[in-house]
């Protein structure tokens, strides 16, 4: 369902990606991560009748819209993005069991709009920083179920960078992994050119894909992906 | 005594389930209702209609029906000044008449559940 939103996505995805599959983006700050779901996101539904949220934790709903823009990405009236600054500004975060608000969140909008198939969280990392770290293996398997009941082709965008961080964070990223069917990294390399951003495919169950790192770059109407890198 | 006083307060559970069910499911129409007479922030909705009902709509129910509502041209929304904490939300003209309509069809969709029952 997904193949074609992206140009050049069909040079390492060579099936489709199955529908309700739950896929992590990992990658540094700066590789595009929110840009490359956000935009496949809303070349999909640009061309579908179905509906998608963008939920985002790092940004309002405003400057994720501005940086969507500057990327050249245009918005979509079926991908509905949804913020927590209002819901945290009024309430303390201890007062939030946020991945039980983001599963009721999802409901809801399932709910409004029946046709809700693509579901994006921006990101894993903002959630586990503010919520309650209690059960949190325990949560994240039952949020993973979540998604896959309701049948969402599902993207969690996570900043690879605190995967280095050692305890907690370091044990809950390889059960994400394990848990996911998809993993597509997105990174730099310095070479003789200059630093180029690279995507990668590193696992997508039931697809088959390359495996090798592809140039990632910016044209007039979001990402693109080019050829191989090496 | 005993028995008659356990069974008042399982009418009374019974009956607040009941309640429970029909606001949660229809918490659109409750939360334009509270919007009727007053401007609220998401936090002033959930603690008003808790206090009115007794029933607990959750953050993760309230905000994505406010987001909605805004986007579909009924709610306005705006920070009041001097407090850039909380997003005040109140009915836009086109999103009272709804909410009057919607209103007075629950209304009277309740007033005919109740006949159905009483038969």
């Amino acid at each position: 369902m997904l193949k074609n939103t992206i140009i050049g996505l069909d040079k390492i995805l060579f099936d489709d990606i199955p529908k309700g599959s739950v896929i992590l983006v990992t990658g540094a700050e700066g590789t595009l991560k929110s840009g490359l779901v956000f935009s496949m996101m809303a070349n999909f539904l640009s061309a579908n009748d179905e509906h998608g949220l963008y939920v985002t934790l790092e940004q309002n709903l405003e400057s994720h819209l501005r940086n969507m823009k500057s990327l050249g990405i245009k918005e979509e009236p079926n991908l509905h993005i949804f913020d927590y600054r209002d819901m945290r500004q009024e309430w303390m975060d201890s007062e939030l069991d946020l991945i039980k608000t983001t599963g009721e969140v999802i409901d809801s909008f399932k709910e409004k709009y029946g046709n809700l198939t693509l579901f994006a969280l921006d990101s894993l990392n903002a959630l586990y920083s503010i919520s309650d770290p209690g059960d949190m293996r325990k949560k994240i398997y039952n949020f993973f179920t979540h998604l896959r009941d309701e049948e969402l082709t599902s993207f969690l965008i996570m900043e690879s960078a605190q995967s280095r961080m050692s305890g907690q964070f370091t044990q809950l990223h390889q059960v994400e992994h394990f848990l996911a069917d998809g993993t597509i990294e997105l990174g730099m390399i310095e070479g003789k050119g200059g630093v180029k951003r690279y995507i990668q495919i590193l696992k997508m169950r039931a697809t088959k894909h390359a495996m090798e790192k592809h140039q990632l770059t910016i044209g007039d109407s979001g990402p693109n992906i080019l050829g191989p890198i090496y | 005594m005993q028995n008659i006083s356990n069974l008042f307060e399982f009418q009374e559970e019974n009956c607040k389930k009941f309640i429970d069910r029909i606001i949660k499911s229809n918490r659109e129409v409750f939360i334009m209702s509270s919007l009727v007479e007053k401007q609220m922030c998401g936090y002033d909705l959930i603690k008003e209609i808790f206090s009115s009902c007794d029933v607990f709509l959750s953050q993760g129910t309230v905000y994505p029906v406010l987001y909605t509502l805004e986007s579909e041209g009924l709610l306005h929304a705006e920070y009041s000044k001097g407090d850039m904490r909380s997003k005040k939300y109140s009915l836009t003209p086109k999103g009272r008449k709804i909410a009057e309509k919607e209103i007075e069809d629950f209304s009277k969709a309740l007033e005919q559940v109740s006949v159905l029952l009483s038969r």
